[in-house]
């Protein structure tokens, strides 16, 4: 046993449980929510691993073979890195927002979620990536070899007498696959960050820089002195080669500087395309923030890592004497001097090197491997409760595929090539994705027929000038098809295609490789069409990128049949587990507003959708996740429709389109124009008929009664609404939306349940109807709007509802205005009305009053021995008082007073049919009691019909015989002013007011008048006249006035008792009749 | 007046195009034109002239990016990708 080896296995497996140590710290921390990876330096430290046992032995191997032309791999990506600023930034944003897994992923994703482009990728990337592993595997078996002490590459163990063979290339594979399932597949979420992969990453990153370090200030500062020392000595021992290292293809004669190019070029794309680091920049990217510090912080990792390349490769040269086996002078020129320390950390380096190499690539490929190979085969079967496992393990068992690929590479190939010549034989297959990449980016163009022709011509072409010559060489295929080309034609020779000869390896194979696939991208992308998944993928990657995008994306797409969220979450369980999917939907829905059965709104359903989606893609990928959700809703009889585009022109972004404008401006011009409502209404609906592909629209407004009726009808197949109209159907439609103020739609009335019964609706050809409750904010519905279309399932997007509400909204406006008028108008003419009303009634009166003033005596009849006066002052127009005087002879001559109750025309008509009865007594020589009698019985029944009285006092005085006989029906008693006596004598007797009874007896009285008596007959307007202190003008101030007017003729008595009335109640007015009459005895 | 020069310079720097000017001239020094003239042997100081031009070249690449990345957080008031034309 070789205590070498015992020495070196020791520390190697102590070595990986520290790494398995800080990978475990890190995951715990992050699972505690402090993590440690979390920052720029972490970050920056893991897309070193960039730098491979390539890097660690190869560089060194390439610096003494080539000269300074390795510095081309580590130039590349640090000039790469200016880009990062725009690049990488904006790879990394649409990665998190689409949550991206792989550069499969992404790829897919950009060419409308191919599922073929992201298989193709993947196959590249396995094939591409055998060289690399097995690079690492064979770099570590050989320092495994040289630091445990054997010379062969064979550790040979004697055992009982036959060898023993350790497979440590075997074990390395094994012991890396185990390590990358642990921290590379524990979930199988594989967007989500690996913090322990990354840590571990970090650190083996930290100790290869450290170990190269070591070695490299080991070589020159303690073996040599210095950096000048090296050179300068070496200079002195082989200027030959010195120049030749040092100088590009022999400066002076026609140097070629073709390889460096290409090995520029291929390192610029690889830090960007190699799954791996694809995988550590841009998924395992925690915060944007670092790729700024990472973008000089790389590079300055990258400078440091080769400083001392050069003088070790020196070194070597000088210490061996020559540059064979100078792949590995990392490690023994310390053994060579005797330095076992220094070797055994420079072994521990080159591992670390391995080790973060291929675990983030088995890692990164075998989640491609699962999204794009495994994936659209499960797809293909119901899901099942126990897929989130298998998946789980495919991944795994994707991980150890991917690593014994390298491996049994690395036993074909085996030593045939230097470490740097198989790297970059995998640097040119990750090229490969450049074109797609970039054009994916930037090209609006750029479509999935172009990138699936321009990888797979490129990829051919890389198999065949790269891939096969590789294993050629290595005597596993015929040499003959390198000498001689396949079939013996040598214009197809791999290494000098069509001819193509004295080019490196690399450059050749680069050149034909992007010939083919730029040429085959751009072709197919230029004359074939992007199909719509495509276009809807370009918004996203390209265009206006900016932070500040809304939440939801207008939809262009519709689900046709609703599906609820716990069907979605039941998908999403069938492949990322229960647990996981109820968590990612409850931080989805937030705070969104759900039905209580689970249902979201139409609107909504497109987000759901493209939800689980992105939450699968997490998982499996986002093509095979687009497969998934696709056949899981055709399964529901659902499918994405796109909406119809109601403006018939592309929407970019979430403005109003043009066409959305115009059509707001012109329904404000209709409703401008005029005060109609119903050329308001009518031109609207022809207006959405017009611009619209709508075939019916209706507007109904709620008449007085609460009730809504058809005001508007424009569309195709106009007939009387009645009770057998198609459109009665949609009655609980536009009753809701009346009721709740809100739209109602249906997309498709195909899909309408047996809820609402609209036979004759789908008979008439419609497919899809909206109704627009037509309201005021805050104010009740005044009706609904109701459009329809014959032609289009789904023409009701978000937008359009919305343009429908506002002019729903401007109609209402519209409509309350001109109610509004309509009402002021209606009053103003009542108004007037009433006042033309007034005027006639008033003209009437008038008319009335000259005709009642008519019917009283204008002049009392001259009779001998006696003055008479009478006169009557309406309070109203007309009123209900009268007297009158009858000369029946000589002699004698009639009295009388009335009082017909009110002041209405009624009295007044009353009054006249008093006067006329009276009148037709004039010559019966009836007495004063049975003339009242009379004309009770004869009034009764009109007075009782319309319910008024009279009261009268009637009198006869007979001048010879100076009797006043008289009887009184109620009325005021007449007062005698009776010459040396105060107070004034009242004429009582008794008597009912007329019309209370149909049969009154009136008692019947005398009078002896004397000379210079004044009798005054008066109503009761005079003595219940009221001053402003409330007082009644009384019989006291009417008898005393009497006494003091008593010596003037009758007609001035009475104007003087007007005059005092209306001193008393200062006013002009009278607030009742007042009829007086005067009789003044001679 | 240093301040204000760097902070017009720092502004400068913002611009993707000031990114995209440095990364097109690292390119062109690293091919060919420009790696004729060092392609010369000789030394300078026991250095060899290439040796020199790579990684004194290098190193000031990476104190530009470094500026540059100070430029970035330099002022966060306007954002730096996309200048609206």
């Amino acid at each position: 046993m070789n205590s070498g080896f015992a020495h070196a296995a020791i520390i190697s497996t102590l070595y990986t449980t520290l790494i398995f140590l800080i990978a475990w710290y890190a995951h715990r921390r992050k699972e505690t929510g402090r993590s440690i990876v979390d920052n720029p330096y972490v970050y920056s430290l893991s897309i070193a691993v960039y730098c491979t046992s390539w890097t660690f032995y190869g560089s060194v191997g390439k610096a003494a073979t080539t000269g300074l032309d390795f510095l081309m791999i580590y130039l590349g990506p640090s000039l790469t890195a200016f880009s990062w600023f725009f690049l990488l930034r904006r790879i990394v944003r649409i990665s998190k927002e689409n949550n991206i897994t792989s550069i499969a992923d992404f790829i897919s994703l950009r060419y409308g979620k191919s599922l073929w482009l992201g298989a193709l990728v993947t196959l590249i990337s396995i094939l591409g990536i055998m060289p690399y592993i097995a690079l690492q595997i064979r770099a570590v078996s050989t320092s495994f070899y040289l630091i445990s002490g054997f010379q062969a590459n064979r550790i040979h163990i004697p055992h009982s007498g036959s060898e023993l063979t350790v497979p440590t290339g075997l074990l390395l594979a094994l012991i890396l696959s185990v390590f990358s399932i642990i921290f590379g597949a524990r979930r199988l979420v594989s967007s989500e960050r690996h913090e322990g992969l990354i840590a571990a990453v970090a650190f083996e990153s930290l100790v290869k820089l450290v170990s190269l370090l070591g070695v490299g200030i080991f070589v020159t500062y303690y073996l040599y002195d210095g950096f000048s020392d090296i050179f300068t000595r070496f200079h002195a021992a082989r200027p030959k080669l010195f120049e030749q290292l040092f100088t590009f293809g022999a400066a002076g004669n026609d140097p070629d500087y073709v390889p460096s190019f290409t090995m520029l070029s291929m390192s610029m794309a690889a830090i960007m395309l190699l799954p791996r680091q694809f995988h550590v920049m841009v998924i395992e990217n925690s915060d944007e923030g670092h790729i700024t510090k990472a973008m000089w912080l790389f590079p300055a990792y990258l400078f440091l890592i080769n400083l001392f390349v050069m003088p070790i490769a020196l070194g070597g040269i000088m210490a061996t004497g020559s540059s064979s086996g100078a792949d590995f002078f990392v490690i023994s020129l310390p053994l060579l001097s005797g330095h076992g320390t220094i070797a055994l950390l420079a072994f521990l380096g080159g591992f670390s090197a391995a080790a973060g190499m291929v675990m983030v690539e088995s890692v990164a490929i075998s989640t491609m491997l699962l999204n794009y190979i495994f994936m659209p085969v499960i797809v293909r079967f119901t899901p099942q409760s126990w897929f989130p496992y298998l998946l789980i393990n495919l991944k795994r068992l994707g991980i150890f595929l991917v690593i014994f690929l390298g491996y049994f590479y690395y036993r074909i190939v085996g030593d045939t090539y230097m470490l740097v010549n198989m790297g970059l034989i995998s640097f040119s297959a990750a090229c490969q994705f450049l074109p797609a990449m970039l054009g994916g980016l930037y090209w609006k163009r750029g479509n999935k027929s172009g990138a699936i022709t321009g990888i797979l011509f490129g990829f051919l072409t890389w198999t065949y000038t790269l891939l096969l010559p590789s294993f050629s060489k290595s005597g596993w295929l015929e040499p003959d098809l390198l000498t001689k080309g396949p079939f013996g034609i040598g214009l197809l020779k791999p290494t000098e295609l069509f001819g193509l000869s004295n080019m490196d390896l690399w450059s050749h194979s680069l050149f034909w490789s992007m010939l083919f696939n730029v040429s085959a991208y751009i072709v197919c992308s230029i004359l074939l069409r992007q199909d719509e998944p495509e276009r809807e993928q370009i918004r996203r990657f390209i265009g206006t990128f900016d932070l500040e995008r809304a939440d939801h994306p207008a939809e262009t797409k519709r689900l046709s049949k609703p599906v609820t969220i716990s069907q979605f979450v039941n998908l999403m369980a069938k492949f990322i587990g229960e647990a996981d999917a109820r968590q990612a939907i409850t931080s989805h829905l937030g705070d969104r507003e759900i039905g209580s059965d689970g249902s979201v709104s139409e609107f909504e359903l497109p987000n759901l959708k493209r939800f689980a989606e992105k939450t699968l893609a997490g998982s499996v990928g986002a093509a095979a996740a687009g497969a998934i959700v696709d056949s899981f809703l055709s399964d529901m009889g659902s499918r994405m429709e796109s909406v119809y585009d109601i403006f018939s022109s592309v929407r970019t972004s979430l403005d109003q389109s043009r066409e959305a404008l115009y059509v707001r401006l012109k329904a404000s011009e209709i409703i401008n124009r005029t005060l109609d409502i119903q050329i308001i209404m009518d031109d609207l609906l022809s207006l959405l008929l017009k611009e619209f592909k709508l075939d019916v629209a209706i507007i109904q407004l709620l008449n007085v009664s609460g009730a809504l009726a058809v005001k508007s009808y424009q569309g195709s197949n106009r007939r009387p609404i009645n009770q057998h109209h198609w459109f009665m159907e949609n009655a609980p439609y536009w009753d809701m939306a009346l009721f709740d103020r809100k739209p109602h739609f249906v997309n498709d009335t195909s899909q309408i349940g047996a809820t609402i019964n609209l036979e004759q609706t789908l008979a008439e050809g419609i497919v899809s109807c909206a109704y627009l409750p037509i309201f005021r904010e805050g104010e009740p519905s005044l009706g609904v709007l109701a459009v329809f279309s014959k032609s289009i399932t789904g023409i009701f997007t978000e937008e359009f509802i919305s343009l429908l509400c506002s002019l729903a909204g401007q109609l209402a406006q519209a409509a309350t205005i001109v109610r509004e008028m309509e009402a002021k108008e209606h009053e103003r003419n009542e108004k007037e009305q009433a006042l033309l009303e007034k005027a006639r009634v008033m003209r009437d009166m008038e008319i009335a009053q000259q005709i009642q003033i008519s019917l009283l005596p204008d002049a009392a009849p001259e009779t001998f021995g006696m003055d008479m006066a009478g006169r009557c002052i309406s309070a109203a127009h007309v009123g209900g008082d009268y007297y009158d005087f009858f000369k029946r002879d000589d002699h004698t001559v009639d009295l009388l007073i009335a009082d017909v109750s009110g002041h209405s025309v009624g009295a007044a008509l009353i009054m006249a049919e008093v006067r006329t009865l009276l009148r037709a007594q004039v010559n019966s020589a009836n007495s004063a009691s049975a003339i009242l009698q009379l004309l009770n019985s004869q009034l009764y029944d009109d007075l009782t019909r319309a319910e008024l009285f009279i009261t009268m006092f009637y009198a006869k005085y007979n001048s010879a015989t100076g009797r006043l006989s008289f009887a009184n029906a109620g009325h005021n008693r007449p007062i005698i002013s009776r010459d040396g006596e105060h107070s004034c004598i009242e004429l009582d007797t008794e008597g009912l007011i007329l019309g209370v009874k149909t049969s009154v007896m009136f008692e019947e009285r005398s009078f002896e008048l004397k000379a210079g008596d004044v009798l005054l007959f008066y109503t009761d307007g005079l003595t219940e006249a009221r001053n402003d202190r409330d007082e009644l003008f009384g019989n006291e101030r009417v008898c005393a006035l009497l006494g003091t007017l008593r010596h003037m003729p009758a007609r001035e008595i009475i104007e003087s008792i007007y005059t005092a009335v209306k001193d008393f109640t200062a006013s002009e007015t009278f607030q009742d009749d007042i009829s007086l009459v005067v009789l003044k005895i001679l | 007046m240093t301040n204000r020069l760097r902070h017009k310079l720092l502004r400068r720097l913002q611009l993707r195009e000031s990114w995209v000017i440095f990364f097109v001239v690292g390119f062109i020094m690293m091919n060919f034109p420009f790696l004729q003239i060092f392609n010369k042997p000789g030394a300078i100081f026991g250095y060899p002239l290439m040796f020199l031009y790579f990684y004194l070249g290098w190193a000031f690449s990476i104190v530009v990016i470094y500026v540059f990345t100070l430029a970035v957080s330099h002022t966060a008031d306007k954002s730096p990708e996309n200048p609206k034309p």
